[in-house]
């Protein structure tokens, strides 16, 4: 029997009962299809976190004051400690080859007022290297001009969403806002870049980092943050980094400094996790529908005891039945794994549409292993009928009634 | 026909062909076990992490510098122009309803006995710690309740920092130096384990004043009210408002209620619960395609019998009756199955793996069991009208 016979012989099988084969394929794209969706949601969720943090620049650094000794645990990200990071740390670490940007960073809430209207915002005090380590753009004016960063003077650039809140669709470039007890021009707006990880880049007031400190009358820095020259100098940087600030602070190590990469390849290894916990949890249902393939398959075998016997009885070989029978389920399997597939294709392309900003793509891998487990489930669960088929006695198959 | 010959007539029809209703069973089980199984671990972690944040007690308010205003960190607890005081805390204090008050500072240093440092976090308190925050000392006693402004230099260590720098000995009466100042350790904290991996154990806690001097802050980080058992926490939370508007001239604070933050949480908890139960209930819409087909099968081997039942006088009532309940039997019964061996598994994995929690509420398997039963119910619909619809003549000639 040449296999395009087999072939012809299990389709000529599936569809004498139209109904049950359609159910059979039914329950495989459900499961094929669920797989697929799911992975790639997971998947999809995974490239937006990432591209989140892409955006807030490329190859980072990140110093914080003060150190947990324990391993493994999350940073102090509240780290105050009793000897300040300055601004004096922040320009000495220009010094190193490896760095490029330096942008001390000072955080604080303060109520930012212009006329009659008040808001209470973010107030970020840093120097002009801000600009390009996060990758911000202008809609209007410019950014913090570049100088000592320990002079502060009293201009500010505002969010987008802080200009509209304040000042609507009035010019706000060179107007003056009151921010706590201090007042700063405006210099320029950010564009509407939304927000980023953990801070609203809209909702905010950038001023010089000597500003800030003055305005909140505390020397110490939030955060360094730092722009490697390349990808390869990550790692020089973070050496110069931990050494310059020792060398400054007597010796001791009390900083903490994160990379970006670290961070990326935690989220990167979480989401993977996630994805495949949940495409695990969806295949359960490719096993369900390989139980129904094997049930059916077996009231098969029962039903077409009379033309396994005739088969049988022209010499047919007990190999060549199981491969018979095999050969159906693998077949039914695989059709319903590209009825799932398409399904899945459809769902997605669906809510890529509803949803644009969000990258929902099902990931290569997971078509592959979507089709092949069904395969295999279809291959494993009609071994029990293709065997009971082939191991009838032609004589009393034949007889039957 | 009585409604025993119903369910005799079902369960026979099902006994004679054992492999295949076993079969059928096994899908309805396996996707009721997936959805016993998600729900109880998604529970677990539910009271879990609900346990966690209670082991602080429930009565509590939290009132932080800064109004935010969008979702996400806000500044305002490393600076504000508008900082939280003493004053405020005591202002708070005579609040009717509040029985105690904890004002926090926390931060980042080394603390050193003889030659072993340790990095770890500093804790600024009050002294009501072990009533607002439901933590015991173990040995020695907290920080007494001197002047806030002026409070002695004592500190009580962690039992993880206790035991790192002083190993066997007894650290009460001890100096240690925390920062660049000597304090003397007058207790030592229960062991309380980690809180949503922030380890409580590895801190020292100081007085308030002491630690903003050391980490040179104008204002409070955070002032943690208790108020008495059984008031609403929003007239506290209306009262605590109320007189910091009166003191500060406008609302530059953020008031969290700890119910409030549970109701949050637990809602979240439950949509992911629902969510990770609905994964494994595709697995039980595949079973149901499954009991589907089968009763499909069936219908169509037994149109012989069918028409003799109607020969005999069976209506057309009768006959759907039969194939549904057939149907209905069949999940119930692999419902149950798998029912019990989700819960066996869920047991089996809080026993051998303390740190998964797993919860099996009742509520859930009784949900888990209609929903096999209405599965099996819908799935047998279609093939039982078709067999209900069978014409007795036609279908007697079949054979």
């Amino acid at each position: 029997m040449k296999p395009l016979d087999i072939i012809r012989f299990a389709g000529r099988a599936a569809t004498g009962y139209p109904t049950r084969t359609l159910l059979m394929l039914l329950a495989m794209a459900i499961g094929v299809g669920s797989v697929v969706i799911l992975s790639a949601l997971g998947e999809g969720a995974r490239r937006y976190v990432i591209g989140e943090f892409s955006a807030l620049g490329t190859n980072l650094l990140i110093v914080l004051p003060g150190r947990s000794e324990t391993v493994g645990g999350p940073p102090p990200l509240l780290g105050i400690t009793p000897r300040d990071m300055t601004i004096g740390d922040a320009a000495a670490l220009t010094a190193s080859s490896a760095i490029r940007y330096v942008a001390p960073i000072s955080v604080g809430a303060a109520p930012v007022s212009y006329r009659a209207l008040e808001r209470e915002t973010t107030v970020l005090g840093s120097t002009a290297d801000l600009f390009p380590i996060r990758q911000l753009e202008m809609a209007q004016g410019r950014f913090l001009p570049p100088g000592d960063p320990e002079r502060g003077s009293a201009v500010c650039v505002l969010g987008h969403k802080l200009k509209q809140e304040l000042f609507g669709s009035a010019p706000a470039l060179g107007e003056t806002v009151r921010i706590g007890d201090y007042r700063y021009r405006i210099i320029g707006i950010l564009s509407q870049k939304g927000q980023s990880v953990g801070l609203d880049m809209s909702d905010i007031v950038v001023v010089p980092v000597a500003s800030a400190q003055t305005l909140f009358n505390n020397p110490a820095l939030f955060r360094i943050m730092i722009e490697a020259r390349d990808r390869d100098a990550i790692s020089r940087a973070r050496e110069a980094v931990i050494r310059i600030i020792r060398d400054r602070h007597e010796g001791e190590d009390d900083i903490t400094v994160i990379t970006q990469d670290a961070v990326l390849a935690t989220f990167d290894r979480i989401f993977a996790a996630l994805t495949l916990t949940v495409a695990g949890i969806a295949a359960i249902s490719l096993a369900v529908a390989g139980i129904l393939i094997m049930n059916v398959m077996l009231i098969a075998v029962s039903q077409r005891k009379a033309e396994v016997g005739l088969l049988k009885a022209i010499g047919t070989p007990a190999g060549r039945i199981t491969t018979l029978f095999m050969a159906e389920s693998a077949i039914l399997s695989l059709i319903g794994a590209v009825l799932g597939l398409l399904i899945a294709t459809l769902a997605i392309w669906i809510l890529a549409r509803i949803f644009p900003q969000f990258p929902i793509a099902a990931p290569l891998w997971a078509l592959a292993a979507a089709v092949g487990v069904a395969l295999g489930t279809g291959l494993i669960f009609g071994v029990l009928p293709a065997r009971r088929a082939a191991r009838l006695d032609p004589v009393q198959a034949l007889a039957r009634r | 026909m009585l409604l025993g010959d119903l369910v005799r007539l079902s369960i026979n029809s099902l006994l004679s062909q054992r492999l295949r209703s076993l079969l059928t069973l096994l899908g309805i089980g396996v996707g009721i076990t997936s959805v016993v199984l998600l729900t109880s671990i998604g529970e677990g972690v539910h009271r879990f992490t609900l346990d966690e944040f209670t082991q602080f007690g429930s009565n509590l308010v939290a009132v932080n510098p800064g109004r935010t205003t969008t979702a996400g960190v806000s500044g305002a607890l490393i600076n504000t122009v508008r900082p939280l005081t003493f004053a405020d805390e005591e202002a708070i204090k005579r609040l009717p309803g509040v029985t105690g008050t904890v004002s926090v500072v926390q931060g980042n240093a080394a603390v050193s006995f003889g030659k072993r440092i340790r990095r770890t976090t500093v804790l600024g308190t009050g002294p009501a710690v072990g009533e607002v925050w439901r933590m015991g000392v173990a040995i020695g006693r907290f920080l007494p309740d001197d002047e806030p402004r002026s409070a002695r230099s004592f500190t009580v260590l962690g039992s993880k920092v206790a035991d790192e720098l002083f190993r066997d000995s007894s650290p009460l009466g001890r100096f240690v130096r925390i920062g660049d100042e000597r304090y003397r350790v007058i207790g030592v904290m229960e062991s309380k384990g980690q809180m949503l991996g922030f380890d409580l154990d590895d801190a020292v806690y100081i007085p308030t004043s002491r630690a903003m001097a050391m980490f040179n802050l104008e204002g409070l980080m955070e002032i943690d009210v208790l108020y008495r058992e059984g008031l609403a926490s929003r007239s506290i939370a209306e009262r605590v408002k109320k007189v910091l508007i009166d003191r500060h001239g406008s609302e530059d604070f953020t008031i969290t209620t700890q119910d409030e933050m549970l109701k949050v949480l637990g809602s979240v908890l439950d949509i992911l619960t629902l969510a990770v139960g609905g994964l494994g209930a595709i697995s039980l819409l595949v079973g149901g395609v499954g009991i589907l087909t089968i009763m499909t099968i069936a219908v169509h081997e037994r149109t012989p019998e069918i028409g003799l039942l109607r020969a005999i006088g069976a209506d057309r009532r009768q006959i759907m009756l039969l194939f549904l309940g057939e149907a209905v039997v069949l999940a119930g019964i692999g419902g149950l199955a798998g029912l019990l061996t989700g819960a066996g598994i869920a047991w089996l994995l809080t026993t051998f793996l303390p740190a998964l929690p797993t919860h099996t509420p009742w509520q859930y398997a009784l949900y888990a069991e209609l929903l096999a039963a209405t599965i099996g119910l819908l799935a047998g619909i279609l093939p039982a009208a078709h067999a209900a619809r069978l014409h007795p003549v036609e279908a007697l000639r079949t054979e």
